[in-house]
């Protein structure tokens, strides 16, 4: 990546994007008032994104693309996506939107930033409470294939990743992905450090500032879009009358009837789903 | 290039050379953002180098630490009404010395409405607080801060020239035409450039420090505080014999304790330092004031308190000096400063170095108005005045006798003892000089040299 | 409590003997030391900024860094020698002022935007 390609063409090769997220990296908890405060100084991109934007720059290297790197934001995310430049980003984008926005709203802002890149990378999910989503929004977005928390993913072909993926009972799974497509992997390889060039010359980059989009898909009758949590069982507590025997026999469940854990042995996503339903039905969690 | 230094380098002189070596990137580099290294760099910019500012830390003051005041005074012609932006904890109103022995305690205890109103005596603050605030001046007036770089060593041509440094970035040599070691009490570049005739352990201390969070009308009403009012106790003889002190201050909704001591001699009694603390934490003139408070930062730093007599060579070809790796900490018992000096000494570097540049030259002679500048000012004048006074304060009697000798003649004083007649202030004192084994020779030497260097 | 009692007596306090199994460590017990270093924010690099030499420890008799580390980052082992992290360190540099052993501990500053983070110090 000499700068002087870049410079003159920037839109004329493909790209790789990087979604980073400015997300507090310590935070305390007053134990008196319960607040949680977080110090800016210590915030930025969690390691996963970090992950993501080092695979990002492996593959614009590998396959000669620019590499895009893009953050939903305040301006405090700006020392973020200049230490992304430093470390070897052609451009970096942000969109303004306040934090604690909508996993779909996010998704949308980042799809306007990277919409033209072919491979899109993320961390796996945020460090303040992320649910992992905003990738799959994005792929939805964009009409792209999603490859989501992988382990490691390395190029093959120019724009064909292939990724790797945990699996119950200690399995994992290769998946080859090709262009377009979102990819949100976990932290594991470590950022490379940035050139003392490259360090000074991001301090004055350009940096494209988009204003914030208009929120797509989000029905106001809704409210909030949070994914479903269960709720609890609750479980009587053994009579004071049993014997510590039994009571403990009924706390643990030792000897009662218990159901095997259901999974899912099927190729065929229709068939899984149904099964999914099936499953959930059974349990009273839908009807 | 030119999207590299903010300034074009003033002249060429001293840095790209008749063999062909490039111009330097950056008319001076400082190392350490540090209360030196931000001075340094806040005082060439303004008299327009372009200077490079390296931080090893994520922020500067990140890896900063210390025991607890700044004295604003140097600070006056740097920054005009500095008060009116530094972050400050609070302004200190108390200023306090104990001595202390594990049942006793003397403490001195002096307020003023003067030090409470502009232009301040002393400060808490945070280092963290603190040090980016004046690194934050220094780039205002045009400094470039590189920070989470750390400077490895010396960078010299071919000529063996200083020419810049190298840090540990890839592709990360950066040269200038004069380079400002503030790079701490480690100062492994002055080290290197062999500044540092002998290097001896015993003129280190180690501090180790807590930050205990504690409601803020809790503090005012513990420590008999108003307002932005501070206290700060600086404490001897409570490190269990081995050469050192303590302290105590107060920021705005936490406490700092902390003790001092030489290295040397911790490592000989083999304790714990944070047991050290403890026992201090748990002193009866001490307990009050820390109770309940919940530990929100453990710290730790060494500090070079040998004085004057054990300072390096300030002045090398192309390179300077200051602050902590120059040993400029004044640790003269009653008065604990390095913030201060730090200021003052790398406000006259970067001033030095900024007439060495307008010459074209930085060789040692070019430079030689650094040592001027600090020889006529506090800097060098206070440590060549207090040079006696860190070996008497870490001295046996000092640390060991002194405290409880004195205590003894004040309990002495103050214990109504009737209906035995009161004995006077002569017996007393040689009551208690018998019983800590005090000669009066050793009291009469000490004594004087107090009264030379204090007087 | 019985640590405290002999720094309040005036005491200095008690040297093992030389090689002695235990040298004074955590007798007294403020609170969980790990729970203190909680309190420090650590950015750990992947290199090691210390380094020790351990063949040169094992003859060592004083094995200062042991107890003078603020952070206790330096622990005997049974065959006389030293193990060492390096992840919660204040970069002080007590250690290699402290060892009377020429060249045990290597020491340097970490990698740049690694290591102790102090806010309230």
């Amino acid at each position: 990546m000499s700068g002087a390609d870049t410079a003159t063409t920037p839109q004329s090769r493909p790209s790789v994007g990087v979604a980073l997220k400015f997300v507090p990296l310590r935070v305390e908890v007053n134990p008196l008032t319960g607040m949680v405060s977080a110090d800016d100084r210590l915030a930025g991109a969690s390691p996963a994104d970090e992950a993501a934007l080092e695979y990002g720059l492996r593959f614009a290297e590998a396959w000669g693309w620019d590499l895009l790197v893009a953050s939903a934001g305040d301006h405090r995310c700006e020392p973020m996506l200049r230490a992304a430049m430093a470390a070897g980003a052609n451009a970096a984008i942000r969109v303004v939107l306040p934090t604690d926005t909508a996993a779909p709203v996010v998704a949308a802002a980042l799809a306007e930033a990277l919409g033209d890149c072919l491979v899109l990378l993320c961390g796996d999910y945020s460090l303040d409470r992320g649910t992992g989503s905003v990738p799959a929004y994005l792929a939805a977005q964009l009409g792209a294939a999603q490859a989501l928390g992988l382990v490691s993913v390395a190029a093959v072909g120019e724009g064909t990743v292939e990724g790797e993926r945990r699996l119950d009972g200690g399995r994992r799974e290769r998946l080859r992905i090709p262009a377009p497509a979102v990819l949100s992997v976990e932290a594991g390889v470590r950022l490379r450090r940035a050139p003392l060039p490259a360090v000074l010359r991001a301090r004055s980059a350009p940096l494209q500032v988009l204003p914030t989009p208009v929120p797509y898909a989000i029905d106001p009758a809704a409210g909030t879009r949070r994914p479903y949590r269960p709720r609890p069982k609750a479980l009587p507590s053994p009579a004071a009358t049993m014997s510590a025997r039994d009571r403990v026999l009924m706390l643990t469940g030792a000897l009662s009837e218990r159901r095997t854990p259901a999974a899912v042995r099927t190729n065929d996503p229709v068939q899984a789903a149904d099964i999914v339903l099936t499953f959930l039905r059974e349990r009273g969690y839908i009807s | 290039m030119p999207d590299v230094a903010v300034k074009p380098t003033t002249g060429d002189t001293t840095g790209g050379s008749r063999d062909g070596t490039p111009p330097a990137a950056f008319d001076a580099i400082v190392v350490g953002a540090g209360p030196a290294g931000a001075a340094a760099a806040l005082t060439l910019a303004r008299a327009g180098k372009s200077v490079a500012l390296l931080e090893r830390g994520i922020f500067p003051g990140a890896k900063n630490m210390y025991g607890g005041v700044v004295y604003g005074r140097v600070l006056d012609h740097l920054v005009p009404n500095w008060w009116q932006d530094v972050p400050y904890q609070r302004w200190v109103s108390r200023r306090a010395t104990m001595l202390m022995t594990p049942t006793q305690s003397l403490t001195i205890d002096y307020r003023s409405d003067r030090w409470i109103e502009a232009p301040y005596n002393g400060m808490t603050a945070y280092r963290a607080d603190f040090d980016a605030w004046l690194a934050a001046k220094a780039e205002e007036a045009g400094a470039t801060l590189v920070c989470s770089t750390t400077a490895t060593s010396l960078l010299r041509g071919a000529d063996g020239r200083i020419r810049g440094v190298s840090t540990d970035r890839p592709d990360g040599d950066l040269t200038a035409r004069v380079v400002i070691a503030c790079d701490g009490v480690n100062s492994f570049l002055a080290k290197s450039a062999g500044l540092y005739q002998a290097f001896d352990p015993s003129n280190f201390t180690v501090a180790v420090k807590e930050v205990l969070r504690l409601p803020r009308e809790v503090i005012d009403e513990r420590c008999r505080l108003t307002g932005d009012e501070g206290l700060d106790i600086e404490i001897v003889g409570c490190t269990a014999g081995i050469p050192g002190g303590g302290f105590f201050y107060t920021n705005r909704d936490s406490v700092a304790v902390g003790i001092v001591v030489s290295v040397i001699g911790l490592a000989a009694a083999r304790v714990r330092p944070e047991k050290l603390l403890a026992d201090l934490k748990k002193h009866p003139s001490i307990a009050p004031l820390v109770r309940d408070g919940e530990l929100l930062e453990y710290s730790a730093h060494t500090i070079p308190e040998g004085g004057y007599d054990v300072m390096p060579e300030l002045v090398g070809d192309r390179l300077l000096i200051a602050g902590d790796a120059a040993a400029m900490c004044l640790a003269a018992g009653i008065w604990l400063e390095g913030v201060n000096f730090a200021i003052g000494s790398g406000a006259a570097a970067g001033e030095a170095a900024a007439e060495a540049l307008d010459q074209g030259d930085a060789s040692v002679a070019a430079l030689a108005g650094y040592r001027r500048r600090i020889e006529a000012n506090f800097v060098l004048a206070d440590h060549r005045k207090f040079r006696r006074v860190p070996h008497l304060i870490m001295s046996e009697r000092v640390q060991r006798q002194y405290p409880p000798f004195v205590c003894d003649i004040v309990e002495k004083m103050f214990t109504v003892d009737n209906p035995t007649p009161k004995l006077g202030l002569r017996r007393w004192a040689n009551d208690a000089r018998r019983t800590h084994g005090v000669r009066l020779r050793d009291l009469l030497r000490d004594g004087a040299v107090g009264l030379r260097s204090f007087g | 409590m019985s640590a405290v009692t002999d720094i309040r007596a005036g005491a200095a306090p008690e040297a093992p003997s030389i090689g002695g199994e235990t040298v004074e460590r955590q007798t007294w017990v403020d609170m969980p030391f790990a729970d203190r270093m909680a309190t420090v924010e650590f950015r750990i690099a992947e290199r090691p900024h210390i380094v020790v030499d351990s063949e040169l420890c094992e003859g060592c008799s004083t094995q200062a860094c042991v107890t003078a580390c603020p952070a206790d980052l330096f622990v005997p082992t049974a065959d006389g020698k030293i193990l060492f992290n390096f992840e919660q360190c204040f970069e002080c540099g007590t250690c290699y002022l402290a060892c009377n052993v020429e060249g045990a501990i290597s020491w340097s500053y970490p990698d740049g935007g690694f290591g102790v983070v102090m806010r309230r110090s």
